[in-house]
């Protein structure tokens, strides 16, 4: 124990003169966590929370065009524009603010696309009034030109322009809905209220889609967004970056031969070895928890919302203490197979952005294709990513975790057993 | 007879070499002697000290300190056994006394004996007054001195030199010599590489010659000067058994 307790002072002693380099281990992550919630918050908004300017040409001006036109207006998601400089939007001028890339999204309500539905809905209630032998609406041929059109910005992701279709294609069923009860009432002489006003939001508000919680523990749950996925995702990156001081420590001390003196120290090796992955750990955890009090505290004052712990927030540090032990120990491993910086620096840059891109840091991992879902799970950063998910995005608890923070513990005791074995081969090669 | 050192027939070839580092070697070393191993670059000094400690396993042979065999009593060995290694074996960012704490913590070894144990071999090698400073600023010769006392600070009974005054001023390796000679005084064993022959002439009782892994003869350095023909001084001895052929 006590050479594990001087191995920690002695590599506390070794950080804290390397103060530019205990600077960087902590700001350079936390910066980095700021800027991606920062750049990252207008796409995780995405179609929840922005509110985007449509652009508006009503050439129709009938009760299908008055549906739509305030259907999106009461929407929190969008600002409708339908006039500019005074004057009403034409479809020619709509397409080429959307060309100029201004907008990102713009709807044509042609000419008589009130009276086309109006026709549509007379020829159904023409079918039912022949069955019971009334009078019939005057009709026309049905004419496939009147549909709304929707333009957007080439740019738009899928994503977008299908939740722009969908909640359009509401507005539009709801507007024909009505137009075919007034026909079918008006037939029958029943008595329902046709008035204008009538609303059949309300009517049909039992019926279709609401969304509704999992069930209590889930009541205070936050909805995925630029902080939840940022923070902790970048803070367990940054972490894993602490395998370049790792590894070019244990070089450095390799090739000064320093190594060498505690190998020639009778059953120092270990002890010397346990000393670094613990004080390396506490480094990472402190990291961690750094960079989640950035999340809490400074997060919130450049705009974004503060990150959200969970119901469980001591879980989340017993996550980050797996982490920081996974990381650390990859750290070690890199240092251990790698004979020269040159070839562990780069090693340690690239494989960590791949661990951290295959394991769902960058985009959530439910995003990858399903074959890069399976490969995710090689990375130490999807179990950490996906344990911490699990606790601040679905209030989760231990019994959530207990299996990540297990895998994390292995992964960085392999490791550690392998560079151990390669650190004792070392000298009996002769390198 | 009680030997500090026994070698037997020891071979190592290194993975990729083009000439083995050990072509059968065999030595053997009494206790409380001070003996110089001696031998062109590339002779396999710095290997057999390597395995002597427990850092290399030879592909065959024995070989023994204080009567253990060296594979499977390392850690015996190494408690007995000091080494100074050819490179500054020390944490260049720690001072000397940083080092000297964290070293002997390591062979477990309380505060109050690690500060009485230095602050004599500080005083004794003088680096008393430097002892605060950061062994990465240090002087070669000075950083030589702090290797040598990191290395007898758990006081072992036989110390291992390789190449201990390689790159040093007059001074400094005066002073590591008349250190080495007072410490064989004291009844310790010393085994001893270096390139300078009148080093070996000055401190060793018996020098060994190795070339290309082999044993080649052994003897105090008087004696074989007296019996090889020709030689008036270790160098010469040496050059004749070794040749002038260089070894790069």
């Amino acid at each position: 124990m006590k050479k594990i307790f001087a191995t920690i002072i002695k590599e506390w002693i070794l950080m804290r003169r390397d103060v530019g380099g205990l600077m960087l281990l902590f700001l350079m992550p936390a910066l980095l966590i700021v800027v991606m919630a920062l750049v990252q918050d207008a796409p995780f908004k995405d179609y929840q929370e922005l509110r985007f300017e449509l652009l508006l040409a009503d050439n129709d001006h009938g009760s299908l065009a008055e549906e739509i036109t305030s259907g999106l207006k009461q929407s929190k998601n969008f600002k409708v524009i339908d006039s500019l400089d005074g004057k009403p939007l034409t479809d020619a001028k709509l397409q080429e603010l959307l060309a100029d890339g201004q907008y990102r999204v713009g709807i044509v309500i042609p000419k008589g696309a009130t009276a086309e539905v109006v026709n549509a809905a007379n020829h159904i209630a023409n079918s039912i009034a022949g069955k019971l032998g009334m009078a019939a609406f005057p009709t026309r041929d049905i004419r496939d030109t009147s549909y709304v059109r929707m333009y957007f910005d080439p740019v738009s992701k899928p994503t977008f322009r299908m939740s722009i279709s969908f909640a359009l294609d509401k507005y539009v069923t709801y507007s024909c809905s009505n137009i075919l009860v007034k026909r079918l009432s008006r037939m029958g002489k029943m008595d329902v209220d046709t008035s204008e006003t009538a609303d059949f939001k309300k009517i049909f508000q039992g019926i279709g889609i609401h969304e509704e919680q999992l069930g209590n523990r889930f009541a205070s749950a936050k909805l995925i967004n630029s902080v939840q996925h940022n923070v902790p995702a970048w803070a367990i990156f940054g972490m894993f970056f602490i395998v370049i001081p790792i590894a070019g420590h244990m070089i450095r001390e390799r090739d000064e031969r320093s190594t060498m003196r505690i190998e020639l120290i009778p059953q120092a090796y270990r002890f010397v070895a346990m000393g670094k992955i613990i004080f390396f750990t506490l480094v990472c955890t402190l990291q961690f928890i750094f960079m989640f009090c950035i999340g809490l505290w400074f997060i919130p004052l450049v705009g974004l919302p503060a990150l959200y712990l969970g119901a469980h927030p001591f879980t989340v540090l017993l996550v980050g203490i797996g982490i920081a032990y996974a990381a650390t120990a990859y750290g070690y491993f890199v240092g251990a197979m790698f004979k020269t910086a040159n070839q562990a620096m780069p090693f340690g840059a690239i494989s960590t952005v791949i661990l951290s891109a295959i394991g769902g840091i960058w985009v959530p991992a439910d995003v990858l294709s399903p074959m890069m879902q399976k490969i995710s799970f090689i990375s130490p950063l999807r179990w950490g990513i996906d344990a911490i998910n699990a606790l601040i995005l679905r209030n989760g608890d231990i019994n959530d975790i207990w299996l990540h923070i297990i895998i994390l513990l292995s992964f960085g005791t392999v490791l550690w057993f392998i560079s151990i074995y390669k650190n004792a081969r070392r000298y009996s090669s002769g390198q | 007879m009680s030997y500090a050192i026994e070698i037997k027939e020891l071979k190592k070839f290194y993975k990729g070499a083009w000439a083995p580092a050990l072509d059968g070697l065999s030595l053997s070393i009494q206790k409380n002697t001070s003996v110089g191993l001696l031998g062109p670059n590339g002779a396999g000094k710095s290997t057999c000290i390597n395995i002597l400690c427990g850092l290399v396993s030879p592909d065959s042979g024995t070989a023994k300190v204080f009567g253990r065999d060296c594979t499977t009593d390392k850690i015996y060995i190494r408690s007995q056994i000091g080494v100074v290694p050819q490179q500054i074996a020390l944490f260049s960012n720690l001072t000397a006394w940083e080092n000297f704490r964290y070293i002997g913590r390591l062979y477990g070894l309380d505060e109050n004996t690690i500060n009485k144990r230095a602050q004599n071999l500080l005083d004794r090698l003088g680096l008393d007054k430097h002892a605060d400073k950061r062994v990465g600023r240090y002087s070669g010769g000075m950083k030589r001195r702090a290797n040598i006392i990191a290395s007898l600070l758990h006081e072992p009974e036989m110390v291992i030199l390789d190449e201990p005054t390689a790159g040093v001023d007059v001074q400094s390796r005066t002073l590591i010599l008349d250190f080495l000679k007072e410490y064989k005084q004291q009844g310790h064993t010393i085994l001893y590489t270096s390139h300078y022959m009148e080093e070996a002439e000055q401190i060793c009782d018996e020098v060994v010659i190795v070339d290309e892994g082999k044993f080649v003869i052994s003897g105090s350095p008087r004696e074989l000067v007296a019996n090889t023909v020709d030689c008036k001084k270790l160098e010469d001895v040496f050059l004749h058994y070794t040749g002038h052929s260089l070894r790069d």
